[in-house]
Parts: C-alpha cells; structure tokens; sequence
C-alpha cells in the first residue's frame, strides 16, 4: 500500500512537472514554391529561437504555395482543429480571411509588446495598405515583392540600346532585339498563365490602377483597355512577344536567363535565382509607362497573419517569434538571399544591406521600383474578382474577344459578384 | 443447439465482415453526401458576415448554377473532356493488352514501359509533362513538328488545346493501369473456348468482337466505370498545367468545386456542384451495371 501510494505521489509530480514545463507550441505555415534558399534559413531561425527560448517549441509546416497555406487553415478551423499558430498568406487576402473569421487581429499583442507600436511604425507604408481592414490590424509584412521588368544589359548594350522610357520605346526595343521571329529570341516574355498581376503595372503606366478600392474595380476604363491593347500591340505590331497567353511563370525566368528573352516582366522575388542563373549583366527597372519618363510598379507578396482560435499564451508566444523573424538584421538577410524587397527602414538602415546594395545594383533598383508602385488587387471576395479579371484579360490576349468586349464583360460580371459585398 | 448457434453464428457473421467497409461508408461518403445535400439548400458564404448564418434558399443555389455561364462553361469542358479522353483509353488499354498477352521479346520490358507512369505521383506527371509542353522547345511540339505540325506552340495557355492537353496527361498516366485489368481478362481466359472459335473459322476481328470481347466483359465494365469516374477526379493535372485556363476553358469539375468552396468560400454552390458531381457518376454506373447485366442474361 505504502509503495503504491509512492508510486502515485511520484507519478504526480513527474507529471505535474511536466505540465509545468511544457513548452508553448508556435507553429508557422509557410508557402515553400519560391526559387530561394527560404527553409533553410527558416529552420535555422526556428533552432536559433528554441535555443535562446526554451519555454517555446517552433513547429515550420512548408506548404506548396499561398493558396496551400489558406486552404490548409481554412480545413483546420472549420474542422474543429487547431490552425498553425502563424501563417504566412497573401497580403491581399485580408477581406476575406478577416470576414470568415480565419485570422485574429493582432492590435491587442502589439499594445502589450513593449516595443509593439515602434514595431509597427518601422514598416515601410507602401507595404502597410492591405494590413488593416475595419479599423483594426491583421497582418504584418513578411514577403513583399514587386512586379519589375528585367532587362539583358549585355544585349541592350550590344545594340546600343538605352533601358526604355515609354511603351513605344519598350516596343521598339522588344522589337530591335527579336531575332528569327522569336525563334532563337523574343525580345520580352510576360507570363500570363495568371495575368492579373503583371498586367497591373501596364494598366497603372497607362495612368489607372484595376481598382480604387475594395468594392470598386476599373476593368473597363479606358487607361486599362489600352494597356491590354499594347500587350497585344507587343505581339501584333512589335511581333516581339508570343502571341496570346504566353509561357509560365517559371519558364519565363529560365528563358531570360537562358538569353532566349531579352527582357520578362516578373516579381523581385524571383531576383536571386536570376543573378544566380544568369551569365549577362541584369538590369532590373519599374516597368515604363505610357509617357516618356513614368514609371510603374505594382507591390505584391505575403504577410505574417495569426490565425483564429489560440490562448492569449499562444497568441503572445507567436507575436514574439514574429518581431524575432522580422527582426531588421534577419529582413536584410532574407531580403539578400532572396530578392524580396526589405518592408522595413531599419532593415535598410543595417550596414550590411547598404554594403549588400552597393554591391548588388540590381536590388537597390527592385528597392528603388517600389517608388512608382501602386497596390495589388484587393478586393472583396478576391478570387472570384480575380478569375473574373484572368478570365477575361486572357479572353483578349487569345483574341476570342476584343479588349474593350473583354473588359465591358469583366467589369459588368465583377460587379456582379460584388453587390453581395455591398 | 448446436444447429441455432451455427445459424446465429451464419447470420452475424456476414455484418461482422461488411461492419469496418460500412463504418468507413458510412463515416466518409454518405454522411458527408448527406450534409453536402442539405447544404446545398442554403445560402451559405464564409466571406460575407450576412451569410456566415445559412439561410434556407430551396434549389436556389441549383437553379443559380444553371444560369451562371461558368458552371456551364465546366459542363461543356467536361463533356469534351470526356468524349475525348475515354474512348481513346478504353481502345488503346484494350490494343495494348492484346500486344502485352503475346509472347513478344522483352514483354516484361514493355510491360514496365506502359506501366511505369501509373506509379508515377498524379502531380509529379503533370510536372513531367508541363516541360514537354513547354511553348517552343519542348519535346511534345519537337515530336509534333517530326510529322509536320505547324500549329500552336503554347498548349496549356491555348483556349482551343488546353482541354487536350489536360486529355493527354491524363491518357499518359492511366493507359497502362487501365490495360493491367484486361491483360488480366486476357490472361484468365478459357483457351479452349478460343480454340474451338479458330477450328470455327473465326479469326481476327472476328475471333475479338464475337469471342473475346464478350468474355472480358465484366473486365470492360469495371475499366469503363472507373474512367469515367477517374475523368471527373481530374484535379491534380489542372492545378499543375492550366490552373483551369486560359479564360476558363480548362476547369473541370473538381478544380471549380475547390474554386468556389476554398477559395470563393462559397458553401452553399460548392454543396450543390458535389451533388450534382455524384448524380452524373452514380447514374453512368448504375446504367453502366445495368446494361452489362442485361446483356450478360
């Protein structure tokens, strides 16, 4: 009897110990498809976390892309689970995810930080846009990208060509460098499997972004209808593209930097994996406008949300490995390995990033064409405004519709979509 | 005594075998089927605070999907899809089958070569094939340029290809899973009935449609049923190729399902797009049974 009832008393405090001491659990989903270094730099901040924190086990779940990681919360809270703590999903998602109750505001977390409101204050706020949503703030910039045109300087340099202005010279320098009908070369690629977004920055150079707002699209205004026309005049009148939708968005970094492309129009993320890749001299610019001498851009990439259903220990044990992760050392670094451009001005700030920068021209140009960005398309009900708009721009590009039909037809379906929101 | 316990015994024993497949049955496809039906009566969309709460819509949501030109845009992708996928798998299972049942050199060679690519992951065949699609040097138009095409280069981003190239992935991949079940029919197959149809003087053509045929039949409708349901599992292909483009005329079924239920968060029409989807595929297998069975009698 004495020696169960000792069993038991050790069995208790072993256990009561153990509940005492168990670590809480952060997770962090995270969308691996980027051509980048990203997880190993990611395990190696998880360990170094763990090892400066015992109290906190970091679990990394690499998902495929964006709309893995969303799909794989959404199935975790509607099926009664608990989501990954973190999760690192479209920016532009905000709408939805914050109206389905998929994500939790991080205002209180960021009050009780000690440095919380500074932690806030030093991103960039080209990059804060889609971060609030009703007054409250959801999400903080992890990824964030840009869509930049991508030129071979060799090439432009060979047939004395100056970087171009306008989108008649973007045209006429296309056209200058296509050799054997796009044969042997095309003198510039946009990938446009999903065109939305590297279409935006034609549209704003053309004086109008796709949207104002996250009720209001501009599909059919007339700046817009251009810029579809001059994607096409590219192929028709330039013959310097491939006619309709063109290659992948995988395929046109591997064919720019295969010199089978003389320019792509693609996102910094992809800057790395070029300079690694390449064996000519890149040069990286906004995408020229319209007018001589504008400049356009278009942001993009992924924030850090916290998802829904967490004990406030949890929530705050995530809110410190997010300020660890977003740390200004550890954004130049993943900046750097990447080409994701640095969301925060004490990430620019560090003497390694301006080394980095002197060093690497290129990505202080992909810095620099966040000057002329306007913001990706966020709107509510996103992916349905978004097929709508793929749909329908892909319908002009293939030329089974005219630009403006295709446009009329995108905006009146969108808006339709959309009365439900209203 | 001993008499009853045997016959209590005869009359529990066959639930206690069927009791794990029906608790699987049961657990993952008609509860969900049950709930997909009645949710398919609401109006219910996570990303609109006024619907969170599902309000009872009738067949509103069947009646919208009929009207709305996307779903019908699926419908006829699926149909084309179809028409074209299955009848080239069905012959080319059943062509390949009779070759591989032969005595040939390297048979178990050629057998692995039609074979191999049904091991293969769904999405790793897809990725295979999105670089021998690739617009310019890949090796599908290289191959097709051999015999004289001059046609569109970019498959996956062409209106009028990208169905077909979804097709061939697809014929790519299940051919050599498809043919295993009649080299199996073949194989099983009472030689002498064969025998006595040749000293008949069938032979050829022949000898297949009245003798061989017949016998593989219960092969031909299991291989039938299960293309035709594969053609409508399509999804893996579609994600890594098309992603349903270029303006829609690639989405099947299945993608536009994941569309408006993970994406669009639209409950109610996912619901109701499950339903149907399980309508069409139990009404070609039951018709599917019922005409072999009728033909067999």
């Amino acid at each position: 009897m004495k020696r169960l009832a000792l069993l038991c008393a050790v069995l208790m405090i072993a256990l009561g110990s153990g509940i005492a001491a168990a670590p809480v659990e952060v997770s962090l989903a995270y969308p691996v498809a980027v051509d980048a270094p990203i997880t190993a730099m990611l395990k190696a901040w998880s360990q170094d976390y763990m090892a400066k924190n015992p109290d906190v086990k970091v679990t990394l779940i690499f998902s495929g892309g964006y709309p893995d990681v969303k799909t794989a919360i959404q199935t975790a809270i509607q099926g009664g689970a608990k989501p990954p703590t973190l999760a690192v999903m479209l920016a532009t998602d905000v709408y939805d995810l914050v109206n389905a109750k998929f994500v939790d505001s991080l205002d209180d977390l960021v009050a009780q930080a000690p440095a919380g409101a500074a932690f806030v204050k030093d991103f960039l706020p080209a990059y804060m846009g889609n971060s609030y949503y009703k007054g409250k703030l959801w999400s903080v910039p992890f990824q964030r990208s840009a869509v930049v045109l991508y030129y071979n300087a060799d090439l432009f340099a060979a047939a004395k060509l100056a970087p171009p202005k306008s989108w008649d010279e973007l045209g006429k320098d296309a056209q200058a460098l296509t050799v054997d009908g796009g044969k042997t070369r095309w003198g510039i690629e946009i990938p446009t499997e999903n065109p939305y977004w590297t279409f935006q920055p034609l549209a704003i150079g053309a004086g109008k972004n796709v949207f104002s707002d996250d009720l209001t699209v501009n599909f059919n205004a007339p700046e817009v209808i251009d810029a579809v026309q001059f994607y096409l005049d590219l192929s028709q009148k330039y013959k310097a593209t491939p006619p309709g939708v063109q290659a992948s968005w995988g395929t046109s970094t591997q064919n720019f930097a295969a010199g089978k492309t003389a320019m792509i129009i693609h996102t910094t993320g992809s800057l790395a994996g070029i300079l690694k890749t390449a064996k000519f001299k890149v040069g990286v610019m906004a995408v020229p406008g319209r007018k001589i001498g504008t400049l356009a851009s278009v942001t993009g990439g992924g924030n850090l949300y916290l998802t829904a259903g967490h004990s406030l220990e949890e929530r705050k044990a995530a809110f410190a490995f997010a300020q660890y992760l977003l740390d200004p050392a550890r954004v130049a670094a993943f900046s750097q390995a990447t080409g994701y451009i640095p969301h925060r001005s004490s990430a620019t700030a560090t003497a390694e990033f301006k080394a980095w920068m002197a060093q690497v021209p290129q990505a202080a140009d992909a810095v620099a064409a966040l000057a002329s960005a306007q913001p990706e398309l966020a709107t509510q009900n996103l992916n349905g405004v978004k097929t709508i708009f793929n749909n329908y721009l892909q319908a002009a590009f293939n030329g089974t519709q005219s630009p403006t039909d295709a446009m009329n037809a995108a905006q009146n379906a969108s808006n339709k979509t959309l009365a439900d929101y209203r | 005594m001993r008499e009853v316990g045997v016959t209590n015994r005869h009359r529990v024993l066959p639930y206690l075998l069927v009791a794990p497949t029906l608790v699987f049955v049961t657990a993952f496809t008609l509860l969900p089927l049950g709930e997909s039906l009645v949710g398919s009566l609401f109006k219910h969309k996570l990303n609109i605070p006024r619907f969170q709460i599902p309000i009872y819509a009738g067949l509103g949501n069947y009646a919208d999907l009929f009207k709305d030109p996307e779903f019908l845009q699926v419908v006829a992708n699926t149909g084309i899809y179809v028409l074209a996928l299955i009848p080239l798998l069905l012959v080319a299972a059943l062509v390949l089958a009779f070759l591989l049942d032969g005595r040939i050199k390297g048979l178990a060679f050629f057998r692995l070569a039609v074979f191999h690519p049904t091991v293969l992951p769904l999405v790793s065949a897809a990725t295979i094939w999105m670089f021998f699609l690739t617009p310019g040097y890949g090796l599908w138009n290289q191959l097709l340029h051999l015999f004289g095409y001059s046609g569109p280069q970019n498959w996956a981003g062409n209106p009028s290809l990208a169905i077909f190239a979804l097709a061939l992935v697809a014929f790519w991949k299940n051919v050599g899973f498809l043919m295993l079940f009649f080299l199996t029919g073949l194989q099983n197959l009472d030689h002498s009935l064969i025998e006595a149809a040749r000293l008949d003087g069938a032979g050829g053509l022949r000898l297949v449609r009245g003798v061989i045929l017949p016998l593989i039949r219960r092969q031909t409708l299991f291989v039938t049923t299960i293309a035709f349901i594969g053609a409508f599992q399509t999804v893996d292909h579609v994600f890594v190729l098309t992603q349903g483009g270029p303006s829609g005329t690639s989405t099947l079924p299945l993608y536009y399902l994941w569309q408006l239920r993970f994406e669009r968060l639209d409950v109610g029409r996912g619901d109701a797009v499950t339903v149907l989807l399980i309508l069409v595929l139990l009404a070609f297998t039951i018709t599917n049974t019922l005409m072999s069975e009728r033909h067999e009698n």
